[in-house]
């Protein structure tokens, strides 16, 4: 998966970056989505470890 | 530890001042902003067209002018040093979990450090950016950057976009966990009990009432 959208140059040059890559979005969710999970499984397992 | 139970503002008794009012304010502002710059950049990608430019750059001048306030505010009234990671915030980690932080922990911190740095790269980006679209007040002019150069900025842009949206997945999370609720309650309210600041709180890092003293001076 590529980072950046990109525009090739109407002059036949290289390849220009023109913004992100939208499609990326959906892994920004999934990192939010795995600390969450994370963190709630850690809570999980220190309150079960100390009584809490 | 008598003394918490008068705070110097108009708190009932046993209540300890933790975001006054215009910083609570800020803080709803500026949610309501980045939820709106969200949603109207990010949904229409997502497939859901509509106007969405003009209440965007607007949102975007909001947010702008809500930052500088928080800014000011941080630099002259607040605590300025009280969100800033020192020494003792590293040895609380070796501390374990029982260690008591200042006003705000190391994590919490380090979160408003990382979106500090996103709403300032969105903000720096999408204030050039306005110069690419016609306002009331100027007409476009594309012609500022290279195609390289604008190709960084709206990179930069919606990168914070896209990692703005993982850190307020994460802020809901904490917000909401039951154990956290003090810090919730308290971003409405403006207060926590005396308990929790004694329970959760180095009363020598953070002197909740001389520091409400300080503000209210």
């Amino acid at each position: 998966m590529q980072l950046f959208r990109v525009s090739r140059s109407i002059y036949g040059g290289s390849d220009i970056i023109i913004g992100a890559n939208y499609d990326l979005l959906v892994w920004f969710v999934a990192a939010g989505a795995v600390a969450i999970v994370a963190h709630a499984l850690y809570k999980a397992f220190t309150k079960n470890h100390t009584g809490h | 530890m008598a003394d918490l139970q008068t705070n110097t503002t108009s708190l009932p008794a046993g209540r300890i001042q933790r975001h006054r009012l215009a910083d609570r304010l800020y803080h709803w502002v500026m949610a309501a902003a980045v939820l709106i710059l969200l949603g109207s950049s990010l949904l229409p990608i997502l497939g859901w067209k509509f106007a969405w430019l003009d209440l965007h750059w607007i949102t975007g001048l909001v947010l702008t002018v809500a930052v500088l306030f928080h800014i000011a505010r941080a630099l002259g009234w607040q605590n300025f040093w009280a969100m800033m990671i020192d020494g003792q915030d590293l040895r609380d980690v070796m501390g374990g979990p029982k260690a008591k932080s200042g006003k705000y922990t190391l994590a919490q911190k380090l979160y408003h450090l990382a979106v500090s740095v996103l709403i300032l790269a969105g903000i720096g980006t999408g204030l050039v950016m306005l110069r690419k679209i016609d306002t009331p007040f100027w007409n476009r002019d594309p012609y500022w950057f290279s195609d390289q150069g604008w190709g960084a900025i709206y990179a930069i842009h919606g990168f914070a976009a896209m990692a703005l949206v993982t850190m307020i997945l994460i802020h809901v999370y904490f917000a909401l966990r039951p154990d956290e609720w003090r810090l919730t309650r308290s971003m409405f309210r403006g207060w926590i009990t005396s308990k929790e600041y004694r329970d959760h709180h180095d009363p020598k890092r953070w002197q909740a009432k001389e520091e409400a003293a300080q503000e209210e001076a």
